[in-house]
């Protein structure tokens, strides 16, 4: 995916991609944001994710590290915080290439329910999205995998036993460092 | 005989409150039932319980202003210990005092129930966990809830406190819940207690200030959290055991 680099808007860590996303519907923002794990020793957590934004509405994602886009470079990303986030502002006409690629494309609402795990965010983003981004060609329900007999992203994250014994282990290693500082 | 149990979960918005007061209610058929708000920060329990104006709180036992017995509140077949909202509340209040509430309570009551902080990032947060014999894990079926609710095994378990079970919350009909919570159960301690249906009754009570139980007692929800209490098996302790049980997990010999 390419991109201009735009404005830098903003740039921090959060422990939570929702309140990336919900801060990007509610200032209507038009551009993409990068979200780095500061968690290298994750399996996943190599390479950035991206996600571009028509009017605060997610369009596009794409993960450098596992090269994949649309829903699977959501489910790349779907590892525990924290995240350091940068938003670039764009405007409109400076996506309008990038946005041509139909294998990058996420349902508005994906975002908010996959990484932000907030099906409420995910109703109001739905409602902020244009109709035609609601169209059956791009609409939640060919593209969440509800369908019978096709399996979830959560269940594929379910799957990797792998990621999920780092995700165990790191939380084990923390706990056991925040013992000694909060002297329990 | 006294169970303590956390009631958790590593993320917020997944309807930890709602969960506690409803397994709360669904226990006291059968046990001597004390919920307590430990989300000493962000308390909410009291609009649950219809507590709202409750005059003495969990802030001001943990202050040293009142006892713990001016703070609670026989509400729904239940010993309630609300917790109050206010910053100044909060910023009186010593955390480290909750372990010697939870030793009164446990003198006088079967299963104490602490809803506690959607978060692991403070002492206060984490403390409730580390102060319950076991913890309910309480999820949403999506990726970042089921990682963070694995974040709050694992801090558990290294605080020696137990996983008692998980409960699926605001499940939507898309969901493939079976799925998935055979998956999730693969990677936890404790086995699934129910499944429990997104429901507009749920937000209803919490408008109307009661417990689901008693707003919508025969609806789907309720109906799961009751199914949820029975599961749950309840260990025998004595009060002697929780208050030894504190000692160690105070400070965990392991560590």
């Amino acid at each position: 995916m390419k991109l201009p680099r735009g404005r830098l808007d903003k740039s921090r860590v959060v422990t939570d991609p929702r309140d990336t996303l919900a801060d990007v519907l509610d200032r209507e923002l038009t551009g993409y944001a990068v979200f780095e794990s500061q968690k290298t020793l994750l399996l996943d957590g190599e390479g950035r994710g991206v996600i571009t934004f028509t009017d605060g509405v997610p369009a596009l994602a794409y993960h450098t590290g596992t090269d994949r886009g649309g829903p699977p470079a959501l489910a790349d990303l779907a590892i525990p915080g924290p995240y350091h986030v940068s938003l670039y502002a764009l405007d409109a006409a400076d996506l309008e290439s990038a946005h041509e690629a139909a294998d990058l494309r996420v349902p508005p609402g994906m975002p908010a329910e996959r990484l932000g795990g907030d099906p409420a965010l995910a109703d109001s983003t739905r409602r902020a999205a244009p109709d035609e981004r609601l169209s059956t060609t791009d609409d939640e329900a060919t593209a969440t995998e509800s369908r019978p007999g096709e399996q979830s992203a959560v269940e594929a994250f379910l799957d990797d036993a792998e990621k999920i014994e780092a995700i165990k282990q790191q939380a084990r290693s923390e706990a056991r460092e925040r013992a000694q500082e909060w002297d329990f | 005989m006294v169970e303590v149990f956390a009631v958790a979960s590593g993320k917020g918005g997944t309807g930890k409150t709602t969960s506690t007061v409803a397994l709360g209610m669904a226990l006291a058929d059968r046990y001597d039932v004390t919920v307590v708000d430990a989300d000493t920060g962000m308390a909410n329990l009291l609009f649950h319980a219809g507590l709202s104006d409750a005059e003495t709180t969990l802030h001001d036992v943990l202050a040293a202003d009142a006892p713990v017995e001016a703070a609670t509140y026989d509400r729904f077949g239940m010993t309630v210990v609300p917790c109050g909202t206010s910053l100044d509340g909060f910023r009186d209040a010593d955390p480290g005092r909750l372990r010697d509430v939870v030793a009164a309570l446990a003198e006088d009551t079967d299963i104490i129930l602490l809803d506690s902080p959607p978060a692991l990032d403070s002492r206060t947060a984490v403390l409730p966990i580390v102060l319950a014999d076991r913890i309910v894990v309480v999820l949403q079926p999506t990726i970042p809830a089921i990682s963070d609710g694995l974040k709050v095994q694992e801090y558990a378990t290294t605080y020696d406190t137990d996983v008692a079970g998980l409960l699926f919350n605001k499940v939507r009909e898309s969901e493939s819940i079976e799925q998935v919570s055979e998956k999730t159960e693969r990677y936890f301690d404790g086995p699934t207690l129910a499944s429990v249906p997104e429901s507009e009754r749920a937000r209803e009570a919490r408008r109307a200030g009661r417990p689901l139980l008693a707003h919508a007692p025969e609806c789907e929800a309720a109906t799961a959290y009751r199914a949820a209490a029975e599961t749950l098996t309840v260990q025998n302790g004595t009060a002697a055991d929780a208050a030894d049980r504190f000692q160690s997990a105070v400070i965990p010999e392991s560590l």
